[in-house]
């Protein structure tokens, strides 16, 4: 019999829990008008009551009042509405914005459309780990910044930036602060009522929630311009007729989580690692070995092309990703590896594995015995091997 | 039972085990895939993916630089 597909792209997106669809039924099924004022009717104020109840479920996981909290389509929507709807409404005077070379595409191609449009982007180096220099962050802060974005944990090596002591900084220097915690959101406890976060960028269905809805927290007091024009839903700072089965469900996912989860996936991270670098020669753990999220690890494989490894491993029952990306025939190398003094032989070798809630050491046994023969066959091949 | 060519002549690694894996997909139990391409890696990479995928290597012809790989598609992938 076909063993089942080991599952292991859980920073890519998760498979939804049970209890979320459940808890997402009734708004489908029977709540399911648009959310309503009590001036409206009970359908309608029933549906409302579920999406100001998911509202407030997710505000105090991260220590924010619910009226901080703008429901998104997606974590991508997020990031877009906090740079380019802060950035409208900056004063002329403040039209400096910093950010760092390896955030994820939302953040870094909401920044480069703002360069274009007249801004002053600092894109800020980060160290063979993917640390951003906090002092370097510092002394680029002017008194023409408006804006600084810097991710919580790196999308593909895990790095987990000093948000705290950043986001201090910038309170310092009245300088607003957005973090993207897409990939710690739930895993690592941030909390804006002590930490002096102005935005935040937050999605559920990385942390086994539904497709389709994410969040920006905003502090109270920041402005921010909507990005589309419409209704008034969402105290009138993004239009459009409100998710809430998806609401319901991102904060059903929120609940679901719990610190032993993440003390496993640590525990799936570290014995992956261990027994890769144990058992297969010439590889490189891009990223830090601590202070890295939970659920990531990011091996490259030297000799060999990411691609190939994923695609073998697929063919084995295996889901894994690759930093590179020669499928679009661009040739174009992860801009994380890159960042991080990566060449190109190993950003295109670079495999990542993140887990979830449904791995278990099992996984971790059969991932490490499947790689070392793709990775061992794929070498006795591959035109990039030492001695060819 | 149908007889299907796939050629990747110019490409390199990896597309011509991509299209093998795409024809795979869309071929029926019987059917008989002729990959036709002139990577030297993708020579031994598509009989690595036939092995790993269960499938039956019919062959292995080269001409020059050139090289074709039959497949067939068993009762049940």
């Amino acid at each position: 019999m076909k063993e089942e597909t080991v599952y292991l792209d859980n920073s890519s997106s998760t498979k939804m829990d049970e209890e979320v669809l459940e808890a997402m039924k009734p708004y489908l099924f029977e709540k399911y008008a648009v959310a309503s004022s009590e001036f409206g009717y009970s359908l309608g104020i029933k549906a409302k009551e579920g999406l100001e109840d998911a509202r407030s479920t997710i505000a105090d996981n991260i220590g924010a009042n619910s009226e901080e909290l703008i429901f998104t389509s997606c974590g991508t929507e997020a990031s877009n509405l906090a740079l380019k709807g802060v950035a409208e409404k900056l004063p002329e005077d403040k039209d400096h914005i910093i950010t760092s070379k390896i955030e994820d595409f939302p953040v870094l191609k909401s920044a480069q459309r703002l360069e274009k449009e007249g801004y002053e982007v600092t894109f800020l180096e980060v160290d063979d780990e993917g640390f951003v220099d906090v002092d370097e962050l510092e002394d680029a802060i002017n008194e023409r910044t408006g804006l600084v974005s810097i991710q919580h944990g790196n999308q593909e090596i895990g790095t987990i930036q000093d948000v705290e002591k950043i986001s201090k900084i910038c309170d310092q220097k009245d300088v607003l602060f957005h973090t993207d915690a897409t990939h710690t959101f739930t895993k690592l406890p941030i909390d804006v009522s002590k930490t002096p976060i102005d935005l935040m960028t937050l999605s559920a269905h990385t942390i086994h929630g539904p497709k389709g809805i994410g969040a920006l927290y905003v502090k109270d007091g920041t402005d921010i311009e909507k990005m589309m024009d419409g209704g008034f839903q969402e105290n009138n700072r993004r239009a459009g007729v409100e998710n809430i089965p998806g609401a319901v469900g991102f904060a059903k996912a929120v609940e679901l989580v719990n610190e032993e989860e993440n003390q496993r996936l640590k525990g799936m991270r570290d014995a992956l690692i261990k027994k890769i670098q144990d058992k297969i020669l010439d590889t490189t753990l891009n990223g830090p070995a601590k202070d890295r999220t939970p659920q990531n690890a990011n091996i490259t494989f030297h000799y060999v092309e990411g691609e190939s490894i994923t695609l073998h491993m697929d063919m084995r029952g295996f889901s894994v990703s690759t930093g590179s990306a020669c499928f679009s025939k661009s040739l174009e190398a992860s801009h994380v590896i890159m960042g991080i003094g990566g060449d190109h032989e190993r950003a295109h070798g670079s495999v990542r594995f993140s887990f979830g809630r449904y791995n278990t050491m099992e996984d971790v046994d059969r991932t490490v015995k499947a790689i070392s023969e793709v990775v061992k066959r794929l070498r006795e091949i591959s035109p990039l091997g030492k001695d060819k | 039972m149908a007889e299907r060519k796939i050629n990747v002549k110019g490409e390199t690694c990896p597309v011509p085990l991509v299209e093998t894996r795409k024809a795979v997909r869309t071929a029926e139990p019987g059917d008989v895939l002729i990959i036709q391409g002139d990577h030297p890696p993708s020579k031994d990479e598509i009989p690595m993916a036939v092995d790993a995928l269960g499938l039956e290597l019919l062959g292995i012809e080269e001409d020059g630089k050139n090289w074709t790989i039959k497949i067939k598609i068993p009762a049940e992938v």
